[in-house]
């Protein structure tokens, strides 16, 4: 848990999702990033049935926070960030950060459509694609010249430390890696970031001992 | 201290924009009220952050992302909840409301289909918006009793968003809050 100065309790955290990375795993690195210890709850498929009927929203993640439940994997990992100080020094920076993530979460939105949703086989190669020729360069293109505009972009995206688009953004490279292992040759700043969030302290040790899942 | 010099980029219309403009109009906050012709856009969008559509510009500083814009102004202007649980709840509902107009707008607009766009209109109006509309009132309610506001006890970023859907569905089905009494009053 975390020291809350207050009330000089320790709060209780689990974390609901599959045995995958997928939506959970920007939380999971900012849980490592800080130390902090949580319950890395990862349920198995018979169980989904009656297990989504306790959830907020009936899907995964869930945080729930000494009992009270957050839904939403953006929300999930913005609150860990907040409470471990890796969202952002002011509300102009947090906004940044928030921009970011949105944009990552679009993207790794688009592409689960066609991964999981589209069930058309010659559609499914046609967005593959469309995603890989147009959608994802057009927006690495925007994130290594936002990159670029932080001090130059030999730190984090955002501000002076990692937040949790970073956190995002290594998981969403995690992703296209497996498809193109050569996808960020043009950006290089973004390829250099991506190691940089790898070996950051918390982050380099979970990478090594997390289940290893196919996403 | 000095109010920032707010500017909202959009097209003429509710869309993305509006949780952002219902925000600065609680807080009585001026803004410039952008709004581009369709055909104007191609000139916009070089300058915008990710190329998108609408954009926050704060003393200069763009934002783009409309939860990100909007978290940004409930923040400004003390509508953001008090503590970091009751904005994350707050964005929870963001998320999943979101989550709904992501639904309309695919359908809507990138379905080329005519029957699957009718058939993925009638799925979202028969059963998953229902099925949303279902949580958000639970937890409403899990709101002491229902009778205030999703988080906390004020308006939020959440409130506006939903606001936003409500508009585009009860266009669709006026009735759509019917077995949703506390969402009907939040409204």
């Amino acid at each position: 848990g975390v020291h809350c100065g207050a009330c000089r309790k320790m709060s209780v955290y689990e974390l609901h999702y599959f045995n995958n990375r997928g939506r959970a795993e920007p939380a999971r690195l900012l849980f490592a990033a800080a130390g902090l210890p949580y319950r890395d709850i990862r349920i198995q498929s018979e169980q989904w049935p009656e297990y989504k009927l306790k959830l907020p929203m009936h899907q995964v993640p869930v945080l729930e926070v000494d009992g009270t439940m957050i839904c939403q994997s953006v929300a999930i990992a913005r609150y860990v960030a907040k409470v471990t100080g890796h969202a952002g020094k002011t509300d102009l920076e947090q906004a940044k950060v928030d921009m970011l993530v949105d944009g990552i979460d679009d993207v790794m939105t688009k592409k689960g459509d066609y991964v999981w949703h589209e069930k058309d086989e010659t559609r499914k190669m046609e967005k593959k694609t469309a995603f890989y020729e147009t959608t994802l360069p057009q927006f690495l293109s925007h994130f290594e010249k936002l990159l670029r505009t932080n001090n130059g972009g030999d730190g984090f995206l955002v501000g002076e430390g990692l937040t949790h688009a970073d956190a995002w953004f290594l998981c969403l490279a995690d992703d296209i890696l497996l498809d193109f292992p050569d996808i960020f040759s043009p950006y290089p700043k973004l390829a250099a970031l991506v190691e940089r969030i790898r070996t950051y302290p918390g982050i380099k040790e979970w990478l090594a001992k997390r289940p290893q899942t196919p996403f | 201290e000095k109010m920032p010099a707010y500017k909202v980029y959009y097209f003429n219309a509710r869309g993305r924009a509006e949780p952002t403009r219902l925000l600065l109009a609680a807080a009585g906050v001026p803004f410039e009220d952008v709004r581009f012709e369709v055909e104007k856009w191609p000139e916009y969008k070089p300058k915008m952050p990710m190329g998108q559509a609408p954009v926050l510009e704060v003393d200069g500083t763009m934002i783009c992302q409309s939860a990100a814009m909007a978290r940004f102004v409930a923040r400004e202007t003390g509508r953001a909840g008090k503590t970091n649980l009751e904005m994350a709840q707050a964005d929870m509902i963001v998320n999943g409301v979101s989550d709904m107009i992501n639904i309309m707008i695919d359908y809507h607009y990138s379905e080329p289909d005519e029957t699957r766009k009718a058939e993925k209109k009638k799925k979202f109006f028969d059963t998953t918006l229902p099925q949303f509309l279902g949580h958000f009132e639970k937890l409403l309610v899990a709101n002491n009793g229902g009778d205030g506001f999703f988080a906390g006890d004020g308006l939020t970023h959440a409130e506006t968003f939903f606001l936003c859907l409500y508009e585009s569905i009860s266009k669709e089905n006026p009735n759509v809050l019917s077995a949703f009494p506390k969402l009907a009053a939040l409204v």
